[in-house]
């Protein structure tokens, strides 16, 4: 087990490596000096670039700016914004909370919805219900989920006029205590919905065909024989084996959450870390646009390795 | 001759058995008919800026309407198909080829090598790709050209990977030794034996792989960085936003048109995979 969680962390960081290299060459390739690139096309003030040439070392040899480069971010320094003049690190942090709260809401809603509704197909298969959702499975699974975003939009925003389309809180009437609790939650109805209904398929998906694989595999086939009872089998022998992959699903999409998000921020104008990466996009920002990358990178690494862990821990096998 | 006949009725056989293959070939055929077709479909000049400004459905002979450039929407959307599946197979041959060699190359030669570049591999796929792909396409050009290679030089992992196994266990496969002792160099070897013979799942992972380019590329048009001079459905989306009250058709329409473009793929890549890998036929046939 130690070896295995080493083997692991070393993979992880091996990857915040290889993004830190990618950075730095993107920012070499991009036009223009790497330090107008940081400065921004429409400032060029001399006493700031000679200040940058210094910080970062471009008079020195490649190898010595890469070890600079590093050793900025690795001790939390990002660089400063071109358009708000503040620390990209602080602006993340002020941003990350919304995200996280969007994404992990959306990912434990999806794992379980997605889970029980495989479940319900593998145990009742070539039903109706299977059908319907298999069907509706490759539908979602296909939908671009901006888009999926506006269509809710227009039908519980604009038509019924139920739900807020924007923001995280009624800017109008400032509430607090309880009150701002169930304001958010009310202004997070839309989003999460869009969030889960594009990542069921992946967990239903998964679920239905990992329990029918166990389900034919010999070893249930011995337990049927023994006359356990079916409820039995499922749940102690073929829940437990066909629950595994679920684990792995739920690390690559948690990774892919955390970066998609920023679609659906951008749809709902949730107040998080991709709509501060819109502006950025929009006006050209670059050192906070890799500062987002550069923090994105670490937490899908950080969550691969931790899904990698837990797995280990309940499937024995992988770490021989 | 007879035999060309037999062939291609056991390949109809296996399309017509597998209802995902089915509904696969046929989505693409139209697909590619509506691209090839699509001057003579649409009624109308999609690049043509009209008079008829953000008109409903059917209103002035507008099948899905217009939008605030006064362009046809039903015209754009027949047009868009190109776009979609331009995306789709050139971004998807870059990380096929790219996947191919590097994976096929680990895998046969083995040794340190694949050590290096397998761990390589598995450290690319744990980076980001829509913001890497993000990134690359805001710090440089926006155009068609650029995000189809940017999203071919960073989806080969998943590639390489499928045929890096697949050489593992070919090169150990008596032809392959046979091979060997009848003299062959390694790099004929690799390219008449090992590829050839590894390919299947790269085909059926390479479809999957061309919905997500439409799906990468419509996302990147919604940020804003799609290429300005081709209509793509993702940019129609992003104009549409602005609109979303009053003229909901704009976006609504092209959404569609992703979906069941992307689920086309998505169809024929499950149907490959029932088809090429036993395994995976669902206990249903497949004994």
């Amino acid at each position: 087990m130690k070896k295995y969680v080493t083997r692991r962390v070393f993979m992880g960081l091996l990857t915040i490596f290889v993004v830190f290299t990618i950075n730095f060459i993107i920012i070499r390739l991009a036009p223009g000096d790497p330090i107008s690139t940081i400065m921004g096309k429409d400032n060029d003030d001399p006493i700031l670039r000679t200040a940058l040439e210094e910080k970062y070392g471009f008079d020195k040899p490649m190898i010595t700016q890469y070890a600079i480069y590093l050793k900025n971010a690795l001790t939390g320094d990002l660089g400063i914004s071109i358009i708000y003049n503040k620390e990209v690190m602080a602006m993340i942090t002020e941003r990350i909370v919304p995200t996280l709260l969007l994404v992990l809401t959306a990912a434990i809603l999806a794992v379980i919805i997605g889970t029980l509704m495989g479940m319900y197909a593998a145990k009742n298969e070539g039903s109706k219900i299977d059908v319907i959702f298999s069907g509706a499975a490759y539908i979602f699974n296909s939908m671009p989920a901006f888009w999926l975003g506006l269509i809710l939009i227009i039908i519980f925003s604009s038509v019924l006029g139920l739900l807020p389309s924007y923001g995280m809180i009624n800017t109008r009437d400032a509430h607090t205590g309880f009150d701002y609790i169930l304001d958010v939650i009310v202004h997070m109805v839309l989003p999460v919905c869009t969030l889960v209904l594009v990542e069921i398929p992946i967990y239903f998906r998964i679920a239905k065909s990992s329990i029918l694989q166990v389900t034919n595999e010999d070893f249930i086939v011995t337990l049927r024989a023994t006359g356990m009872s079916e409820r039995k089998i499922f749940n102690k022998y073929i829940l437990r084996n066909a629950i595994l992959p679920t684990i792995t699903i739920f690390g690559i999409s948690l990774a892919y959450l955390i970066t998609g998000v920023a679609l659906i921020e951008t749809v709902f104008a949730w107040p998080g870390t991709g709509s501060l990466m819109l502006t950025a996009i929009n006006q050209r920002d670059y050192p906070t646009l890799m500062g987002i990358y550069l923090i994105m990178s670490i937490s899908v690494a950080v969550v691969m390795v931790l899904v990698d862990i837990v797995y280990a821990t309940f499937d024995p096998r992988i770490r021989f | 001759m007879l035999s060309v006949k037999k062939n291609t009725y056991a390949t109809f056989k296996v399309i017509n058995g597998d209802i995902q293959l089915k509904l696969g070939v046929f989505g693409i055929l139209f697909l590619l008919l509506v691209g090839i077709l699509s001057p003579i479909l649409a009624p109308l000049d999609p690049y043509h800026y009209g008079q008829d400004i953000l008109n409903g459905l059917g209103v002035n002979g507008h099948l899905l309407g217009t939008n605030h450039l006064g362009q046809d929407v039903f015209s754009m959307i027949i047009y868009g198909v190109r776009t979609s599946l331009m995306v789709a197979v050139i971004s998807a041959l870059i990380s096929a080829v790219l996947g191919i060699l590097i994976g096929g190359i680990a895998g046969y030669f083995g040794g340190k090598l694949d050590l290096i570049v397998s761990e390589c591999i598995n450290a690319f796929m744990m980076v980001p790709t829509f913001f890497l792909i993000l990134l690359v396409i805001a710090l440089f050009d926006n155009s068609i050209t650029n995000v189809m290679i940017v999203i071919g030089l960073t989806t080969w992992p998943s590639n390489a990977k499928l045929i890096r196994a697949q050489a593992l266990s070919l090169r150990e496969r008596t032809f392959v030794k046979s091979a060997i002792t009848m003299g062959e160099s390694k790099t004929q070897i690799l390219f008449k034996y090992i590829i050839p013979n590894g390919i299947f799942p790269v085909l059926a992972n390479t479809t999957i792989g061309m919905s997500n380019a439409i799906l990468t590329e419509a996302g990147l048009s919604f940020l804003g960085l799609g290429d300005p001079n081709v209509i793509s459905w993702g940019q129609m989306i992003f104009m549409g936003k602005q609109y979303i009250t009053s003229a909901w058709w704009i976006a609504t329409f092209a959404g569609v048109a992703i979906v069941l473009t992307v689920t086309v793929f998505y169809l024929l890549g499950d149907g490959l995979n029932h088809v090429l890998n036993p395994k995976h036929s669902n206990g249903k046939g497949g004994e």
